[in-house]
C-alpha cells in the first residue's frame, strides 16, 4: 500500500500541475483529481503542498487566478497558465525528461 | 535505527572530530575540482573561482551536514546561547542587576541547604547508625532522665533486643607527666561495648571488655587519635604504656582511629564530633541495691529486624521486673528508646526547615522579581521579537531563545551563589550555637552543587517562562506598527507585573512576620530574669586528681584555702565553688527521704543535687529568701545542713516554713544521717528558653556525702578580666603546680550562648527578611516607574490642564497604594497561618502577635511608598509638550 | 538561470548515489564526477549539495565510510553501500520508475 503512493518531489508538482492547467482553467481541487486520475492514482498532490505550489507559480508569474462559478455553482478561485507558464512548461517537460533519462541510464547501466 | 543512534552519538560527543573530517572531505573535494578545470587548461585563479562556484556556498553545505548528522537541536541550543549571551552584554546593567539578585537568594537557599544536607541528610558517620538508639528514662516531670548505672546492668543482662548496649558519662582527667604542663582533657566513662554499639573499631589495641568495670580494675584508658599524635608523638608503641591521669598510672589499651564522632551527650557540657579525646572504664561501685542516683546515658544498638519500640517495651518490661525484685511499687517512670538521628537533629530539624522555608520564600521573591525585570524588557524588545517573527521565526522557537536567556542568567547567578554559599557557610557555621549537632560536618558538597544546579535551572525556567510566552505572543503586524510603545496585550502584560508585585509584597510581609516574632521571643529570653546575676562573673573549671586528693578532708581543705586565696584578689567581690554552673546541662539528680513525709505511692521524692562553698551564691548573685547562706562553720563534725531552692520548697513543703526541717539519703537513718535545711534560695531557671525549674538542693562542700574533685569556681569581681583570669591561674597553681585550670568563661559568654539557638535563627531569618523587603521594593520601584513611564503623556496633560505636582503625586501612590495593600492584608495573612510552624521555636509570644503583625503591616506598607515615591516626582516633572510628541 | 533546470529531487539525488556506489565505492569528488558524466546536462547537481546527502545516508546506516588513500596519494573518505543500502537501493529505483511512468502519463495526456 506505501508503495502505491509517492512522495512528490516539489519539482515534480509544479510540473503537474502546469501540465494539468495547459488543458484549461481549472480550480484547486480539480487539478488534484486530475492528476490523480490521470496517473491512476499513483500520484496525488497533497493539499498541504499543492496550495503553497499555487501562490508560488501564481508570484513567479507561471499562472494567474480569476474567481468564477464552480461546476456547483460555488465561487471558486481559477488558475489558468500564462504565457510565461507556458513557456516555463516546455522548459521543464524537457528538463524532466532528460531527468528521466539520465537517471533511467544510471539504473540500467548495470 | 541503533546505527543512527551511535551516529548522532558520534557526532555530538566527537564533534571536533566530525568536523574536522567534514572540512577535509571538503577540502578534498575542492582540490581535485581545480585540479580538472587546471587539466583543462585554465589558470589558477580561474580554476578555483570556477570549483568554488560548482560547489555552492562552503558554509551552507556544513550547515546542511550538520543538519544532516541530525545534531540540529543542538547547534541551534548553541546558537541560543550566543544569542542569550549577546543580548546580556548589550544591556550589562540590567545582566548585573538581575543575576545578582538570584545569585544573593540561590546563595542563601544553597548555604542552608549544605547545613540541612550536612545535619539532616547525610547519615550519622557510624556503619547502619539507623539500628543506633538512645536508651533515657522518662516521665510526666522529666521528658529525659539518665539511667541509674545498676538499672542499666540489668537491662544489658536481660534484654534480647540489642546486638550490644552500652553506657556513658562525661569523665574530664588531667593529663600529667607528658611532654606539656598539666592538661585537661575532654573524656568520657564507658562500659564496655561502647564502640561495638558506634560501629567502631580502635586502630591500634583494643575495646574495653567486661572485666573493666569491676572496681580495681579500671585503670585502663583508650586515647583519641588526636591525643595520642599531640601528647606522645603518635608513639607507635603506645598500646601497654602507662600514663598518668589525675595522678594515677591508667594503661592504655587501644587509640581510637581519626574521624571517631562522639555520639552527643544529654548531660553535662555537651559534646559533639570529635571533641573527645580519652575514654576511661565505667565502673560500677557502690550498693546495687540503692538506685536512686541517675547519671549515665544509655546507647545501644539494635538487632537485625528489632524497632526501637520494640526495644523500648522490652526495657520496660525489665524495669518493671526489677522493681519488683526489689521490693518497690509500680512508679510513672518508663524506659523511651529513641534513634540517634532523632536525638542528634531533633531538636534543629524544625529550625533548619523553617530556615530552609525562609530562603525559599527569598527565592520565590527574587523570581517574581526577574519575572518583572523580563517583563519590562520583553515590553521594549517588542519591535525586535516582531521582526524576527515576520521574518520566520516559529514561535516556539522564540520560546526557547527567551528561555534560553533566563536560564543563562539563573545559571550564572547559581554558579555565583554558590561561591556566595562557600563563604556563607563558613559564616553561617560561626554563628552557629556551640551544642548545635554535627556543626564541624557542615560544608559545601557535592550534594550542594546537584541541588544549586537544580534550583538554578527550576528558577531559571520559573521566571523566564510567563516572560518568553508573553513575548511571543505578539502579533507581528501590531508590534512593527507601533514601534513597540505600547501594544495589545499591555492591559494582561500589566495585570500580570501587578500579581508579580503583588505576591512579592505578601511574601516578603511573611518573612517579616517571621522575623519579627522571632526577635520578640529573643529579646523575651534576653529579658528572663535567669535567677542570677550574671555580670562580672568568672568561671573555671577545676579537676583534683583522685589519687592525691583521697578524702573528703583533703579535697574539702583544697577548695576551702583555694576560695578564700581568690576573694582575697582586690577587686573580687566573693568567690566560690559549685558541682556545676547554671545552664551547661548538668542534671544530676538523687531520690531522698524527708522527715516526717512519705513518698506518694510508686514514687519517690526527687531532686536535683548540687555542691557548693559558702560564697557560692553570692558570687552567682542567687538570692537568699529564707534562712542562711553556707558559712565556714557548716564542717565535718557539725549538724549537716543543706539549702534547697524555692521550686524544692514548694514541692514538698507547700504553705510550710521549711527552714529547719531535715531531710536523709540513708533509708534506715541514723540520728547523724540526717541534714537540717538552713536556707532557701531563689530558683534558677533550668534553661533558658523554660520558665520552669527543677526541685534542687545543694550539700555544703565541706559535709557532702561524697568527695567531689571536680569543681566548677565562680569569682564575682570588677576587676579587670585579662588580670583576673591570670589571677585565678596564678591561686590555683599556688596551691598546686600540677593542676590545670580548664573552661575559662565569663558568665555572660555563658547567659550568651545560652540563647544562641534563637538568636542564630533571628539573625538569619532576620537577613532573609530583609533581602525579600529589598526585593519586593526594588519589584515595586519597578512597576510603578514603568507604569509612570507609560502614563507620562497622561501625566504631562493633566500638568497642563492645571493639576497640581501633589495631585499627581496622589494619583500615582494610589495606584501603588492599592498593589501595596492587597499585597500586604494577603501577606498578613498568609503568616496567621504560618506563623504556626513557629510555635515551639518562640518563647512567650503568640503566632498571632498582634504588635508583630501591626509593625510589619506599617514597616511594609512605608518602605513600598518610598519605593514608589521616587517614581511619583518623576511624574510631576513631565512635560506636557514633549509629552504629547512622544505619543 | 537555475529555474531552467528541473531542481533534482531529494529522493533521486539518494538514488543516483546509492545506485553509482552500488558499482564501486568511491569518494565524494569521484562520485560528483560520476555523477555528472553519466547525466551529462540533464541534472546541474550542485556539488556541495551531495555532502548532506552523503551524510544523511550515513546517517541510516545505508553507506559505510572510511579513510583511504586515493588515487592522487591523499586521504580522502571512501563511501560504500552496506547490506541495508543494497536493500534501499532496489526500493528506491522500483518507486522512482513507478513515478517516472505516472508523470509520464500525465504529461502524455490530451
Amino acid at each position: 500500500m506505501e508503495l502505491q503512493r509517492i512522495d512528490l518531489p516539489q519539482g515534480t508538482v509544479d510540473l503537474l500541475i502546469l501540465r494539468t492547467l495547459s488543458a484549461g482553467p481549472q480550480h484547486g481541487w480539480a487539478i488534484s483529481e486530475r492528476v490523480q486520475q490521470v496517473s491512476s492514482d499513483v500520484l496525488r498532490i497533497q493539499q498541504g503542498s499543492l496550495y503553497p505550489a499555487l501562490h508560488r507559480l501564481e508570484r513567479r508569474g507561471l499562472i494567474k487566478a480569476r474567481w468564477g462559478a464552480s461546476d456547483n455553482n460555488r465561487r471558486a478561485k481559477y488558475y489558468e497558465l500564462t504565457r510565461a507558464g507556458q513557456k516555463q512548461l516546455e522548459v521543464e517537460t524537457d528538463s524532466w525528461l532528460k531527468l528521466t533519462a539520465a537517471v533511467a541510464q544510471i539504473l540500467e547501466n548495470v | 535505527m541503533l546505527n543512527d543512534l551511535l551516529y548522532r552519538m558520534r557526532a555530538l560527543f566527537r564533534r571536533n572530530v566530525v568536523e574536522t573530517e567534514l572540512n577535509e572531505e571538503i577540502r578534498f573535494h575542492f582540490d581535485r575540482e581545480v585540479e580538472k578545470y587546471k587539466k583543462q587548461g585554465m589558470t589558477d585563479e580561474e580554476a578555483r573561482r570556477s570549483a568554488r562556484l560548482a560547489f555552492g556556498g562552503d558554509e551552507q553545505v556544513k550547515e546542511d551536514c550538520r543538519e544532516a548528522r541530525g545534531t540540529g537541536l543542538i547547534d541551534t541550543g548553541v546558537q541560543d546561547l550566543r544569542y542569550a549571551q549577546r543580548q546580556l552584554w548589550s544591556n550589562p546593567s540590567f545582566a548585573v542587576v538581575i543575576i545578582l539578585t538570584m545569585a544573593l537568594s540561590i546563595g542563601a537557599n544553597s548555604a542552608i541547604f549544605s547545613v540541612i544536607s550536612s545535619v539532616l541528610i547525610k547519615s550519622l558517620p557510624y556503619p547502619e547508625p539507623e539500628k543506633i538508639v538512645r536508651v533515657f528514662l522518662t516521665s510526666n516531670i522529666y521528658p529525659k532522665f539518665p539511667l541509674n548505672p545498676f538499672d542499666f546492668r540489668d537491662y544489658r543482662t536481660h534484654s534480647k533486643s540489642f546486638d550490644s548496649l552500652a553506657a556513658f558519662s562525661r569523665g574530664d582527667m588531667q593529663l600529667s607527666g607528658g611532654s606539656t604542663e598539666p592538661v585537661r582533657l575532654h573524656g568520657f566513662r564507658i562500659t564496655s561495648g561502647f564502640f561495638r554499639v558506634l560501629g567502631l573499631h580502635p586502630q591500634l589495641g583494643r575495646e574495653f571488655d567486661v572485666k573493666v568495670e569491676t572496681p580495681g580494675n579500671g585503670l585502663q584508658v583508650i586515647l583519641s587519635d588526636r591525643v595520642w599524635r599531640s601528647q606522645f608523638g603518635a608513639a607507635p608503641d603506645i598500646v601497654g604504656r602507662k600514663i598518668t591521669l589525675n595522678a594515677q598510672p591508667f594503661t592504655v589499651v587501644g587509640v581510637m582511629p581519626a574521624g571517631t564522632e562522639h555520639p552527643g551527650n544529654e548531660y553535662r557540657s555537651l559534646a559533639y564530633g570529635e571533641d573527645v579525646d580519652l575514654w576511661w572504664p565505667f565502673t560500677f561501685e557502690g550498693d546495687p541495691t540503692r538506685r536512686g542516683a541517675h547519671y549515665i546515658e544509655g546507647i545501644g544498638r539494635l538487632k537485625d529486624g528489632v524497632t526501637a519500640e520494640q526495644a523500648q517495651s522490652e526495657l520496660s518490661a525489665i524495669m518493671t521486673q526489677i522493681a519488683r525484685d526489689l521490693g518497690q511499687g509500680k512508679s510513672d517512670w518508663q524506659v523511651m528508646v529513641i534513634p540517634l538521628y532523632r536525638e542528634v537533629v531533633g531538636s534543629s530539624q524544625r529550625m533548619l526547615l523553617v530556615l530552609l522555608g525562609a530562603v525559599g520564600i527569598v527565592l520565590l521573591i527574587a523570581c517574581a522579581n526577574a519575572a518583572n525585570l523580563l517583563l519590562a524588557r520583553a515590553a521594549t524588545r517588542q519591535r525586535e521579537i516582531a521582526v524576527r517573527l515576520a521574518l520566520g521565526a516559529s514561535r516556539s522557537r522564540l520560546v526557547r531563545q527567551l528561555l534560553t536567556e533566563s536560564l543563562l542568567i539563573a545559571l550564572a547567578g547559581g554558579a555565583l551563589g554558590l561561591g556566595m554559599a562557600a563563604g556563607g557557610v563558613k559564616a553561617l557555621v560561626s554563628l552557629l550555637p556551640a551544642d548545635f549537632p554535627r556543626a564541624h560536618e557542615i560544608h559545601v558538597s557535592a550534594p550542594v552543587f546537584a541541588f544549586t544546579f537544580l534550583v538554578s535551572a527550576a528558577t531559571g525556567i520559573l521566571f523566564g517562562l510567563i516572560p518568553a510566552i508573553q513575548a511571543s505572543r505578539i502579533d507581528p503586524r501590531q508590534g512593527l506598527h507601533e514601534g513597540g510603545r505600547t501594544s495589545t496585550g499591555t492591559g494582561r502584560l500589566s495585570r500580570l507585573r501587578n500579581a508579580l508585585v503583588v505576591s512579592e509584597v505578601s511574601l516578603a510581609c511573611v518573612l517579616l512576620i517571621g522575623a519579627g516574632l522571632m526577635l520578640r521571643s529573643l529579646l523575651n529570653l534576653i529579658h528572663l530574669d535567669p535567677g542570677f546575676r550574671e555580670e562580672h562573673v568568672l568561671t573555671a573549671s577545676v579537676s583534683l586528681p583522685g589519687a592525691e586528693y583521697k578524702t573528703e578532708a583533703v579535697v574539702g581543705r583544697f577548695y576551702d584555702t583555694l576560695t578564700t586565696n581568690l576573694a582575697s584578689i582586690p577587686g573580687v567581690e566573693a568567690a566560690g565553688a559549685g558541682s556545676d554552673l547554671p545552664w551547661t546541662g548538668y542534671d544530676d539528680n538523687t531520690s531522698l527521704n524527708i522527715e516526717g513525709k512519705q513518698a506518694p505511692p510508686h514514687d519517690e521524692f526527687h531532686a536535683r543535687y548540687h555542691v557548693a562553698t559558702p560564697d557560692y551564691f553570692r558570687a552567682l548573685g542567687i538570692p537568699l529568701l529564707r534562712g542562711r547562706f553556707f558559712t565556714a562553720g557548716d564542717k565535718p563534725g557539725t549538724q549537716r545542713v543543706v539549702i534547697i531552692n524555692h521550686a524544692m520548697a514548694q514541692k514538698y513543703w507547700p504553705g510550710e516554713d521549711v527552714v529547719g526541717k531535715r531531710v536523709t539519703w540513708d533509708d534506715h537513718p541514723k540520728e547523724t544521717d540526717w541534714f537540717r535545711i538552713v536556707g532557701v534560695v531563689g530558683d534558677v531557671k533550668d534553661k533558658p528558653s523554660s520558665a520552669d525549674t527543677e526541685p534542687a538542693f545543694w550539700w555544703a562542700d565541706l559535709q557532702q556525702p561524697f568527695t567531689s574533685t571536680d569543681m566548677s569556681l565562680v569569682v564575682r569581681s570588677t576587676a579587670d578580666p585579662q588580670t583576673l583570669a591570670e589571677a585565678v591561674r596564678n591561686e590555683v597553681r599556688r596551691l598546686d603546680p600540677a593542676l590545670a585550670v580548664a573552661d575559662v568563661a565569663w558568665m555572660d559568654e555563658i547567659v550568651y550562648g545560652s540563647v544562641a539557638t534563637p538568636r542564630f535563627a533571628f539573625v538569619l531569618v532576620g537577613m532573609f527578611a530583609g533581602l525579600a523587603i529589598l526585593l519586593a521594593a526594588i519589584g515595586t520601584y519597578g512597576v510603578i516607574s514603568y507604569s509612570v513611564s507609560q502614563r507620562t503623556p497622561e501625566f504631562g496633560l493633566r500638568m497642563a490642564l492645571g493639576a497640581q505636582r501633589l495631585d499627581v503625586i496622589r494619583l500615582v501612590l494610589a495606584q501603588a497604594a492599592g498593589l501595596v495593600l492587597t499585597g500586604t492584608v494577603l501577606g498578613l495573612l498568609l503568616a496567621l497561618t504560618l506563623a504556626r510552624v513557629l510555635k515551639n521555636l518562640i518563647y512567650e509570644v503568640s503566632p498571632a502577635d498582634p504588635l508583630t503583625f501591626g509593625a510589619v503591616g506599617l514597616m511594609v506598607i512605608a518602605i513600598a511608598v518610598l519605593a514608589c515615591y521616587i517614581p511619583a516626582r518623576k511624574a510631576t516633572k513631565a512635560d506636557p509638550m514633549i509629552a504629547l510628541r512622544a505619543e | 538561470m537555475a529555474d531552467e533546470r528541473l531542481e533534482l529531487p531529494q529522493g533521486t539525488l539518494d538514488l543516483l548515489i546509492l545506485k553509482a556506489l552500488a558499482l564501486e565505492s568511491l569518494h565524494g569528488w569521484a562520485l560528483s564526477e560520476r555523477l555528472q558524466q553519466v547525466s551529462r546536462e540533464a541534472l546541474q547537481v550542485q556539488q556541495g549539495s551531495l555532502y548532506p546527502a552523503l551524510h544523511r545516508l550515513e546517517r541510516r546506516g545505508w553507506i559505510k565510510a572510511n579513510w583511504a588513500i586515493s588515487e592522487n596519494n591523499r586521504s580522502a573518505k571512501y563511501y560504500k553501500l552496506t547490506r541495508q543500502g543494497e536493500k534501499q537501493l532496489e526500493v528506491e529505483a522500483a518507486a522512482w520508475r513507478k513515478l517516472a511512468a505516472a508523470v509520464g502519463h500525465v504529461l502524455d495526456m490530451a
